[in-house]
C-alpha cells in the first residue's frame, strides 16, 4: 500500500508548472496588501491589536473562500483533464487518494493562514501597537479562522473531486462567498451566519466594536470581547467530520 | 491451461438499460484474448468491471484465481495493466514526470521508466510535455504506463486508436511479443476484425451485452470454412441485435 506520505509527494510533483503555490501565495499577499496598506494612524496604534481582531473576520470571508476555491479546483482538475482517475483508480486506493489530495490542499490553505496570522502581528510589532500582544486572543483568532477554512475547502475538495465539470464547484464558492459575507451584514439575523459555512467567520467573530454613533462616529469607539459559542464550533467540527465521511464516500462509490 | 480471468453471469445495468448480460468470459493464462464486438457492444464496460472502475449489477469476477471485491481488488490490480479508452496522463508534465508518478503508486523500480519507454520508442521524447505530444505517441505513452510494473495480466482497450499503419502495425508486434517475452496474458478489445485475426489467439465476441461466442480464434475459422471471419462475426452480431 501506498503511504501517505509517499502521495503527498506525488500530489507535489503532479503541480509542477502549474504554480498552485505561487497562485495560493499571491492571493495571500494580496489580501495582506489590502487590509494594511495605507497609512498607520493614532487610532490604528491605540485599538490595533483588537482593531485587527474585528476587521480581519470579514477580509477573511472574503480571500480564504475564494482561495479554497482556486487550491481546490486546481489540484483536482489536473486529474479530470487528463482523465487520470481512471488510471489512478487502479494504481492506489480511492480512500487514500481522496485523503491525499485533501491533505495537501488543506496543508497549503493552513500555510496561507499561517503567513497571513504571522504578518498582520509583525505589523503590530513593527508600528508599536499600544498595549500587551494578547497571544491568547490572536491563537483563537488563528483557530477561528482555519476551522470555518477547513470546512469551505472540505466542500470545495469534494465538489471539484466529483465533479469533471469545474464550473459547479467555482459557481458554489462564489455564490456562498458572496451570501457568506452578505450575512455577516445582517447583524438582525444571526442564524444565517451559522447556517451558511461561508458565514462562519462572522459567527465565530468574537471581538466586537462597541461606542459608534452617527454623531461622534469613531470618537468613543472601543473594542471588547464578546461571547464565544463554543457549543457552535462544536457542531462545526461535527459537520466537518461529517462532511468529510460523506464526501470521501461518494468519492469511493465512484464510476469512471 | 489455468484461466487467469472468469466472470460468471457477469451483468451491469444502467437504469432501465442492461449493458453487460450475464457475461460469461475466460480468459487463459499467457494468451491474446481477442475481445471483439461492435460499437457500443460493452467492450468498455466489461474491461471496466474487470478493473473495478464501475460496479457490478449482478455477477462475479475472478481474476488470478481471486474473487474481484473491495477487499481483494488492490492485490488484485497490482499485477493488472491497462489501457482503457484513452490514455491517462498530465499534460503539463513530461512522459518521464508522468511515469515517476506511476512508479511511485505502483512502488515499481524507477530503472523500468526507462525501460517502457524503449520499449514503446518513446525514449527519445521522455523530456517533452505529454500535451505537445501526437495521438499516436499519446497511445504509445498510455501503453507504457501499463507496461510500467510488467503487470501479469494486461488489458488494452482499442489500443490502435490514433495510429497511423506503421504504429498499428508496430503495435500489433509488441502486443504478440508479450506473452513470448515477459510472459503476460493480455486481453485487447477492438471492433477491428483484422487487427484481432492478426493476434489473437482466442477470442470472445460480444454483442448486445451477450457473449456470442468464445473459444479458439482457429475453431472460430473452422465453424464454417466458406465464410469468412467478417461474415462470421456478422452473423453473430445480427444475431443478438435480432434477440
Amino acid at each position: 500500500m501506498t503511504s501517505i506520505l509517499e502521495l503527498l509527494r506525488c500530489e507535489f510533483r503532479k503541480t509542477r508548472r502549474r504554480y498552485l503555490i505561487a497562485a495560493a501565495l499571491i492571493m495571500t499577499v494580496l489580501q495582506l496588501c489590502w487590509c494594511l496598506y495605507g497609512e498607520c494612524t493614532e487610532e490604528i496604534v491605540t485599538h490595533g491589536w483588537m482593531l485587527f481582531l474585528y476587521q480581519f473576520p470579514l477580509v477573511n470571508a472574503i480571500f480564504l473562500p475564494l482561495l479554497s476555491m482556486m487550491i481546490a479546483s486546481g489540484l483536482c482538475d489536473i486529474e479530470h483533464k487528463g482523465t487520470m482517475l481512471k488510471q489512478l483508480f487502479t494504481c492506489t486506493e480511492r480512500n487514500r487518494l481522496f485523503d491525499a489530495k485533501l491533505l495537501y490542499g488543506l496543508l497549503l490553505i493552513t500555510a496561507c493562514v499561517l503567513l497571513s496570522w504571522m504578518v498582520i502581528v509583525l505589523y503590530g510589532f513593527l508600528h508599536r501597537f499600544e498595549g500587551p500582544f494578547p497571544l491568547k486572543l490572536y491563537l483563537l483568532y488563528f483557530l477561528f479562522t482555519l476551522c470555518p477554512t477547513i470546512m469551505i475547502y472540505l466542500i470545495q475538495h469534494t465538489l471539484s473531486i466529483l465533479f469533471q465539470n469545474q464550473t459547479i464547484p467555482c459557481f458554489t464558492g462564489i455564490i456562498g462567498t458572496f451570501c457568506g459575507v452578505f450575512s455577516m451584514f445582517l447583524q438582525n439575523i444571526p442564524w444565517l451566519r451559522k447556517l451558511l459555512p461561508w458565514g462562519h467567520y462572522g459567527a465565530l467573530q468574537f471581538v466586537g466594536m462597541f461606542g459608534w454613533t452617527k454623531e461622534t462616529r469613531y470618537e468613543y469607539v472601543y473594542f471588547e470581547t464578546m461571547h464565544t459559542d463554543w457549543l457552535f464550533f462544536l457542531a462545526l467540527i461535527l459537520s466537518a467530520c461529517l462532511l468529510y465521511l460523506i464526501g470521501r464516500n461518494l468519492f469511493s462509490r465512484k464510476e469512471v | 491451461m489455468k484461466e487467469i480471468v472468469t466472470t460468471s453471469g457477469l451483468t451491469k445495468v444502467y437504469g432501465n438499460s442492461i449493458c453487460i448480460d450475464q457475461l460469461n468470459m475466460n480468459v487463459r493464462e499467457n494468451r491474446i484474448y481477442g475481445f471483439l464486438g461492435p460499437n457500443g457492444a460493452g467492450k468498455s464496460t466489461t474491461l471496466k468491471l474487470l478493473l473495478g472502475l464501475v460496479h457490478p449489477t449482478g455477477g462475479e469476477i475472478s481474476i488470478f484465481g481471486e474473487q474481484l471485491s473491495a477487499k481483494s481488488r488492490m492485490n488484485i490490480l497490482r499485477q493488472t495493466g491497462s489501457l482503457i479508452e484513452s490514455p491517462s496522463y498530465y499534460g503539463h508534465l513530461t512522459a518521464k514526470e508522468n511515469l515517476k508518478i506511476y512508479a511511485a503508486l505502483l512502488q515499481v523500480p524507477e530503472r523500468n521508466i526507462e525501460k517502457v519507454l524503449q520499449i514503446v520508442r518513446l525514449d527519445k521524447q521522455h523530456n517533452k510535455k505529454l500535451s505537445k505530444f501526437s495521438l499516436g505517441m499519446k497511445q504509445r505513452f498510455g501503453l507504457a504506463s501499463a507496461l510500467l510494473s510488467f503487470p501479469k495480466l494486461l488489458i488494452l482497450d482499442e489500443p490502435s486508436n490514433g495510429l497511423d499503419p506503421a504504429g498499428i502495425q508496430e503495435m500489433r508486434e509488441l502486443i504478440k511479443s508479450l506473452p513470448r517475452e515477459y510472459g503476460m496474458t493480455v486481453i485487447v478489445s477492438s471492433h477491428i476484425l483484422s487487427e484481432i485475426d492478426q493476434i489473437a489467439d482466442d477470442i470472445g465476441i460480444i454483442a448486445s451485452g451477450k457473449m456470442m461466442y468464445q473459444g479458439e480464434l482457429n475453431r472460430l475459422h473452422e465453424t464454417d470454412s466458406d465464410k469468412t471471419l467478417e461474415e462470421i462475426f456478422l452473423d453473430f452480431t445480427r444475431e443478438a441485435q435480432s434477440l
